[in-house]
């Protein structure tokens, strides 16, 4: 080999080095194999019914302790004051513990074939704001109705859902049928206002909520576009709620209109409201001003470790694995799926922050499929009651990870915030407000390009 | 023909012979008929037997009612403990509708709102199935009726039973055997259908392949380990705390682990030991040490169980020893199913 060959060679190598290293990293690169991680190093190959039931990895034997005390915890049916166990149930309340809502941590479903309300419950509220900007509560009813109560108690009223049926039409010709609830409260114990806002609400799942409490909120707000500056026809919008602990307004992440700010709150809200137990976040309870009250000197009903531990539980529950990412017609769904904008608002991919004391959180790649802000979804969703920043028809992007799962793990196909779509085509055809552009794009694909698109969301 | 070709074609042949077996041979074949004996003659079969005993119970716990004997206390309890054994047994195969559709919660949660259900015994409410389906979870299932048939301290008399104790036992357990049946209709064949889904003939394809199906089943075996071992014993056990033992009035609680333990063996060795097909005829095709550490295992697991003698509540006290042998054997059986039978099976099953 001549000396000039040798010198090409070591030359050539060394340009196809400095190259490759100049090469700029590009952070929202995603790999193939990646988006089969949903939640990061949190993300678990279980398609079975536990699979929105795993405890994060990498946790310290303590860590672990109190999530399983805390998944315990989630178990726990409450009863009757006094009780030697788990006492403090009501007087008021929507159910007997959070699994119960949260059946296998995951989706919640409007009542069916006769059924009693249970995973579904319905926020109260009158014109104004409470002293934190939150909705104003209805006098003799607070801020949810409690349909259920304790002997001797009354339940705050009976809600009747019926539904009318809308028909549609695809661009294809091929004709689908929507369903409309209507609520109707009856029996109330006492009279309520006549300008009484109704908002009805599904048990969202409660997997991989930690890693979106960990997503900083730069990263939130830089999807934020309020006043549509981009005029891309989409907003999106952060609410601004009441932390109790904190004392201070923060950014809203959880719930259907993103009214909370961080797990624990939210844990100890559904304690306090849902199931009428109090706890150090809420010690009053949600009867307080009524004549359900119990006036027993109880209070508060759930220990302040066991309520961290129920919210740690929640923070550490990791995400299922994606399925058949490189079956064609997936990555044909995917394709479609953002060329119709669906992702402008359901955002795959967020890396969350970095945090030393949350190790087990901290800097992963996930991808839930939201952008955790509010946008308007219409008058056909509308509920009209507004919460802290939210108008009455604006609601948050929920995540779509794990949706594929939903109807082996929870049993039915119910979506949208009460449920009133009975499968995901019925849930993409009720979107309007700023994804009005991308429902009827939806709307005149051919029908095995929808199909493609629900295969790629049963793939999440 | 030259030596060359004869060399190349039984290189060709040796290659073709060591290839994985990409079509569905005799032993994919064979994991389906594993697959749809579990489903139909455990599981499927588990629930009409589960249906069957609560009819016998509703009969026995009516003409209890209507004649109160003695006799017919005692038979009503041993219809409870029957009932009560398949329960726990399909407990190791807790998926499905009984999940789904939340059925377990109301035939089976403790505790008991006893303070409510005072209330209710002495209200003017009329018993019947449509009213205990209205009432909460912690006033219907198995553990309320254990306390009417029971007595707390589990030596209730004839004559301390009441008529409105009779009508709500009676009601209870109409709901009971309602329950049952749902379930029962939920997995059968061409009614819910979740048979047919599990054994991946069913319209909904909940289950893509043999895989996702095998992988249900050993999680639910790992899932009752667990729950026994580290949540309805050691729950009670750390804390001293007997007032979260199930079953205390019929002081059927270690009973009900053992039967518990004895669901994971039927699944295990089949539905029948004697002849059947279970998850042993697929782990034997591949690891004969792996089939004798899980049938040692549970054995030692059943008979651990069995060396606590007193009720449970008192042993947490008096026996802890045993107890404790008892967590860990159970615990030792669930390592097994987790390193053991899940790799294996997501190795081997397609």
């Amino acid at each position: 080999m001549s000396i000039k060959f040798k010198f090409s060679i070591v030359a050539i190598s060394l340009s196809l080095l400095v190259l490759n290293a100049c090469r700029k990293y590009d952070p929202a690169y995603v790999s193939e194999t990646e988006e089969w991680f949903s939640g990061g190093a949190q993300t678990f190959f279980d398609e079975t019914i536990t699979g929105f039931d795993h405890i994060f990895n990498g946790l310290s034997p303590a860590e672990e302790l109190a999530h399983e005390i805390g998944d315990k915890a989630f178990d726990q049916t409450f009863v009757t004051a006094p009780a030697p166990l788990n006492s403090g149930l009501g007087p008021i309340y929507n159910n007997v513990s959070c699994v119960s809502c949260h059946v296998n941590d995951g989706r919640g479903k409007p009542p069916v074939n006769g059924e009693a309300l249970s995973s579904m419950l319905f926020r109260l509220s009158i014109p104004g704001v409470n002293p934190h900007g939150g909705p104003n509560p209805v006098p003799g009813f607070g801020g949810q109705l409690q349909p259920r109560a304790i002997a001797g108690k009354s339940g705050e009223a009976d809600v009747v859902i019926s539904y009318s049926t809308i028909n549609g039409t695809y661009g294809d010709g091929t004709p689908y049928v929507l369903r409309q609830p209507v609520y109707t409260l009856s029996n109330p114990y006492t009279s309520l206002p006549s300008d009484v806002m109704l908002s009805p609400r599904v048990a969202p799942p409660v997997f991989g909520l930690g890693l979106l409490e960990a997503i900083s909120e730069y990263d939130i707000i830089k999807y934020a576009d309020p006043s549509d500056a981009d005029g891309d026809g989409i907003s999106g919008k952060a609410n601004r709620v009441w932390d109790v602990m904190s004392r201070s307004f923060k950014l809203g992440r959880f719930g259907w209109k993103a009214g909370q700010p961080s797990l624990i709150q939210q844990s100890a809200g559904a304690y306090n409201e849902d199931m009428g137990v109090t706890n150090f976040i809420f010690p009053m309870e949600s009867s307080f001003d009524q004549p359900q009250y119990d006036q027993l000197n109880d209070d508060v009903e759930l220990s302040d470790s066991l309520l961290h531990a129920v919210a740690f539980y929640m923070q550490t529950l990791g995400v299922p694995a994606r399925r058949d990412v490189d079956v064609p017609e997936v990555k044909e769904g995917k394709r479609l799926f953002n060329q119709i904008q669906c992702a402008s608002c359901h955002i795959a991919r967020h890396v969350t922050a970095s945090d030393m004391a949350f190790p087990s959180r901290s800097n992963q790649k996930i991808f839930p499929y939201t952008d955790l802000l509010l946008h308007d979804m219409g008058p056909g969703l509308a509920d009209n009651r507004p919460e802290a920043d939210a108008n009455g028809y604006e609601w948050r992007t929920p995540a779509l990870w794990g949706i594929g799962l939903t109807r082996k793990i929870n049993g039915h196909e119910y979506f949208l915030h009460d449920g009133r779509a009975r499968n995901m085509t019925e849930a993409i055809l009720w979107h309007g407000g700023e994804a009005e552009s991308s429902k009827e794009k939806f709307r005149n694909l051919s029908a095995s390009e929808r199909q493609a698109v629900l295969k790629f969301l049963e793939s999440l | 023909m030259k030596p060359f070709y004869y060399l190349a074609i039984l290189l060709v042949f040796f290659g073709s012979a060591c290839r994985p077996n990409e079509a569905e041979g005799p032993r994919e074949n064979y994991q389906q008929v594993i697959l749809n004996e579990l489903s139909f003659n455990l599981f499927l079969t588990s629930y009409s037997t589960l249906e069957n005993r609560s009819e016998t119970l509703l009969n026995t716990i009516k003409s209890y009612a209507a004649n109160p004997t003695q006799n017919g206390l005692d038979l009503c309890r041993a219809n409870w403990r029957a009932t009560r054994e398949v329960w726990e047994n399909s407990e190791a195969w807790l998926f499905g509708p009984v999940s789904t559709e939340s059925i377990d919660p109301r035939i089976d949660t403790w505790p008991v709102d006893f303070i409510r259900l005072d209330s209710v015994l002495n209200s003017n409410a009329t018993f019947s199935n449509a009213y205990i389906n209205s009432l909460e979870e912690s006033l219907k299932g198995f553990h309320p009726m254990e306390y009417l048939l029971f007595g707390k301290n589990g030596n209730k008399s004839v004559s301390e039973f009441d008529a409105r104790q009779m009508a709500y036992l009676v009601a209870l357990a109409e709901n009971l055997k309602q329950l049952c049946s749902e379930l029962h209709t939920a997995w059968s064949p061409q009614v819910g259908k979740y048979v047919d889904e599990l054994t991946l003939t069913g319209p909904l394809k909940l289950y893509p392949n043999k895989l996702s199906a095998y992988e249900e089943i050993t999680n639910a075996l790992i899932g009752i380990c667990d729950e026994v071992a580290n949540g309805k014993i050691n729950d009670v056990f750390i804390n001293l705390d007997s007032m979260g033992e199930e079953s205390p009035f019929a002081k059927n609680s270690i009973t009900d682990f053992t039967n518990n333990i004895k669901g994971v063996q039927m699944v295990y060795l089949g539905p029948d030991p004697s002849g059947t097909t279970g998850l042993v005829d697929f782990v034997r095709t591949f690891n004969l040490s792996l089939d004798a550490r899980i049938k040692q295992k549970i054995n030692t697991a059943i008979s651990a169980l069995g060396q606590i003698t007193d009720p449970f509540g008192r042993a947490i006290f008096t026996q802890p020893i045993q107890v404790q042998n008892a967590v860990d054997a159970i615990n030792d059986l669930k390592t097994e199913l987790e390193t053991g039978l899940l790799p294996l099976i997501q190795v081997h099953v397609k």
